[in-house]
């Protein structure tokens, strides 16, 4: 039954190659020939077909991105001016922090429906801490410390519910997103509280060569994201969590314990990302989160984060963060409607998924 | 209303084809009829101590209005519990939903009340196309309709330009706001879409394909029943199912509202896992949901009763979705959590 249930435990190392081998779309073909190499290869060299897999991977998914920017540079002349990059960057900004936290949890092989609530609750409280037009805070900084911590809370509390209680993820997070919805609700309170705090409004608004502040914030949190993952414990074993948990349970590492830690870092990012939320906003939006979890989602997997978990990692998610907001960017250029983006969005990461499972789907026993 | 589960009461006894370990079945049945019995009773304490603050509820009128408000989230549940009775998930219906009253609210000017037949074949065909996928190309049910949320509602908001859809022709909708024998119609209809989906799992074997994919699939597998078929008619049903419940919607507020979708998923989930159908499959039915749904709508209106901030009833979904999930999940089947 243990076997039935999770047809790709034990032996997922074997099949690094034939997935990754077909990862973003636009980048088939050479799932098959992946797929030989991995069986022929697989034990002795597991380190090395697993590190070459990466490799492919990671370039399958630069040259979709280098496909959108050559054909959108090609349709439309804004596309291809400096002013646009800057924009792109700035645009990515929010998505970049929210797909780094998310990598964490993907790792795990879990998912994490609550980015809307807990980005709604963070963006209620940290324009209620700083000066805001509602109460006589004025915490500044400390302000957005304490919504990061409250961020953390949030995924840290996501995460113990989820392994002790034993309940699927996407269960426990969509029920934190109604939770943390219903306490950015009750912190509204029937008037926006409107953010007077300058340091956190030049946020959006002041250049520093040309990029706005969030921006380089942004990307000193997605290399802090990156150190977790590469020289902590909680990013080390969040994706061997992903890679086969039952072995890392095995070898004596506590499981739930990384687990929900895991969660804990995905949920300060989720906090950070608030604050640039509502920076940019001006003020605090209840709503303010909508949508982006699925944004976070499919920008990883585009990246070749699997869902499955065990592989990607935050630099991955970046070049799909920046695919996702060139493509966003391109279609508004190109004059498409910007609802159509939504719905792009969720057939790429059905259509991701399902190309990287494609090859190696008779081995897959139950998929729920 | 709390007899129509009555359905369920048969569940116990078929035999447990998960192979679960012999020694703990006794205390599995017993924990089984606690899930069976438990709903009613919150549902009837949550009547009765709301009936002291307002003695207008419990009367024939009261309860009425109480079943037609929880038709449209009854209906759009059902659909969901016949996904996760075979172990899968559908995230997806409440897009479904807010895309088929929009639709149902552009079509009436061409089709007359006709449009509402055309909804539900295109919400079925939405949601025969989700299990297609799910089924040939092997993802995980969650993440096909998580694609499919986002799919559904960028349709829905491209194809009305986000704006609400009035209804220009209030006579094509007359049906479905009458009172018939003084009962309303939407009420009605919910309960034929129990009694249809009821038989259906009763009379055929259909009942017994569902709940044995969701007990065991290989198992199902094994034993030769159309695991495939089983499921992609499950998802077919949930998708009409949410377009169904896009029509009740439309009668009710006489728009199609693209955005509906945000506030309708939480509840339609509370809704089948606190009438007590455990996600992880097989165990559950329909009549759950229905108490479900009644006790979501009963809390819905008794936390407007009581007058508490409406972020409380956001944060009850959330807590209540956790806590049931918790007490129903069959923790046998999963090995390893993700």
């Amino acid at each position: 039954m243990a076997a039935d249930a999770t047809p790709h435990a034990p032996p997922r190392s074997l099949e690094p190659a034939p997935l990754a081998g077909a990862p973003a779309p636009g980048a088939g073909g050479d799932g098959d020939k992946g797929n030989g190499t991995a069986a022929s290869t697989a034990l002795p060299g597991r380190a090395r077909v697993s590190r070459n897999a990466d490799v492919v991977q990671t370039w399958a998914s630069l040259i979709a991105l280098g496909v959108l920017v050559v054909v959108f540079a090609a349709i439309s002349p804004q596309f291809r001016t400096l002013g646009n990059l800057q924009q792109i960057i700035d645009a990515a900004a929010v998505l970049a922090v929210l797909a780094t936290g998310i990598t964490f949890v993907l790792l795990l092989g879990a998912i994490d429906l609550s980015l809307p609530g807990v980005i709604g609750a963070c963006a209620m409280t940290v324009s209620l801490l700083v000066a805001n037009s509602r109460n006589d805070n004025d915490l500044g900084l400390l302000g957005v410390g304490l919504t990061i911590g409250l961020g953390a809370m949030f995924g840290l509390l996501s995460g113990v519910l989820s392994t002790r209680l034993r309940i699927p993820t996407f269960m426990t997070t969509l029920g934190m997103s109604a939770i943390g919805i219903g306490i950015a609700t009750i912190l509204f309170g029937g008037s926006r509280p409107v953010v007077l705090d300058e340091n956190l409004n030049a946020w959006a608004t002041s250049r520093i060569g040309g990029f706005t502040l969030m921006s380089l914030i942004a990307v000193a949190a997605v290399a802090t994201g990156w150190a977790i993952q590469r020289w902590t414990r909680v990013g080390r074993y969040a994706a061997a969590i992903g890679g086969g948990e039952d072995i890392v349970a095995l070898s004596g590492v506590s499981v739930a314990r990384y687990k929900a830690l895991a969660f804990g870092v995905a949920g300060a990012f989720y906090g950070l990302g608030a604050v640039m939320v509502t920076a940019r906003l001006g003020s605090g939006v209840v709503e303010a989160g909508a949508g982006l979890d699925f944004a976070a989602i499919t920008a990883a997997v585009i990246g070749g984060t699997l869902l499955s978990g065990g592989r990607g990692g935050v630099l991955q998610s970046m070049i799909g963060v920046v695919a996702l907001t060139v493509l966003a960017n391109g279609l508004i250029l190109t004059g498409v409607s910007p609802y159509v983006q939504q719905a792009v969005q969720g057939v790429i990461v059905v259509l991701a998924v399902a190309v990287a499972v494609w090859p190696v789907r008779h081995r897959l026993g139950v998929v729920k | 209303m709390t007899g129509t589960h009555t359905d369920t009461a048969t569940e116990p006894t078929p035999p447990r084809e998960d192979g679960g370990p012999g020694p703990r079945a006794p205390g599995r049945s017993r924990r089984d009829l606690a899930l069976l019995i438990m709903p009613t009773v919150v549902l009837v304490l949550l009547l009765l101590t709301l009936s002291t603050r307002n003695s207008d509820l419990l009367t024939a009128d009261g309860l009425l209005a109480l079943a037609d408000s929880a038709a449209p989230l009854m209906v759009l549940a059902i659909g969901a519990t016949l996904v996760i009775l075979c172990g899968g998930i559908d995230l997806s219906i409440a897009a479904l939903a807010a895309l088929s009253s929009v639709l149902f609210a552009m079509w009436i000017p061409s089709l007359g009340p006709a449009a509402a037949v055309a909804v539900v074949a295109v919400g079925g065909l939405a949601g025969a196309v989700q299990g297609l996928v799910h089924v040939t190309a092997k993802v995980n049910s969650f993440i096909v309709t998580l694609g499919g949320l986002a799919l559904w509602s960028g349709i829905a908001l491209v194809i009305s330009g986000a704006r609400t859809v009035p209804v220009t022709d209030i006579g094509a909708i007359q049906w479905a706001f009458t009172d018939v024998a003084g009962i309303p119609s939407a009420v009605l209809i919910a309960l034929a879409v129990v009694v249809v989906l009821g038989a259906v799992l009763r009379l055929t074997p259909a009942g017994r394909w569902v709940r044995a994919v969701g007990h065991a699939e290989q198992a199902a597998r094994l034993s030769g029943i159309p695991v495939g078929a089983v499921k992609v008619a499950a998802f077919t049903a949930s998708g009409a199912c949410a377009g169904l419940a896009g029509v009740l919607l439309v009668a009710r507020t006489f728009s199609g509202a693209p955005t509906l979708g945000a506030t309708l998923l939480l509840p339609a989930v509370a809704a089948v896992v606190v009438g007590g159908t455990a996600i992880t499959g097989g165990l559950g039915g329909i009549g759950r949901t229905v108490v479900g749904a009644l006790i979501v709508i009963v809390l819905r209106v008794g936390l407007s009763l009581v007058g508490v901030d409406a972020g409380f009833e956001s944060i009850i979904y959330g807590v209540l979705i956790i806590g049931a999930v918790a007490l129903t999940i069959d923790r046998a089947k999963l090995d390893v959590l993700k």
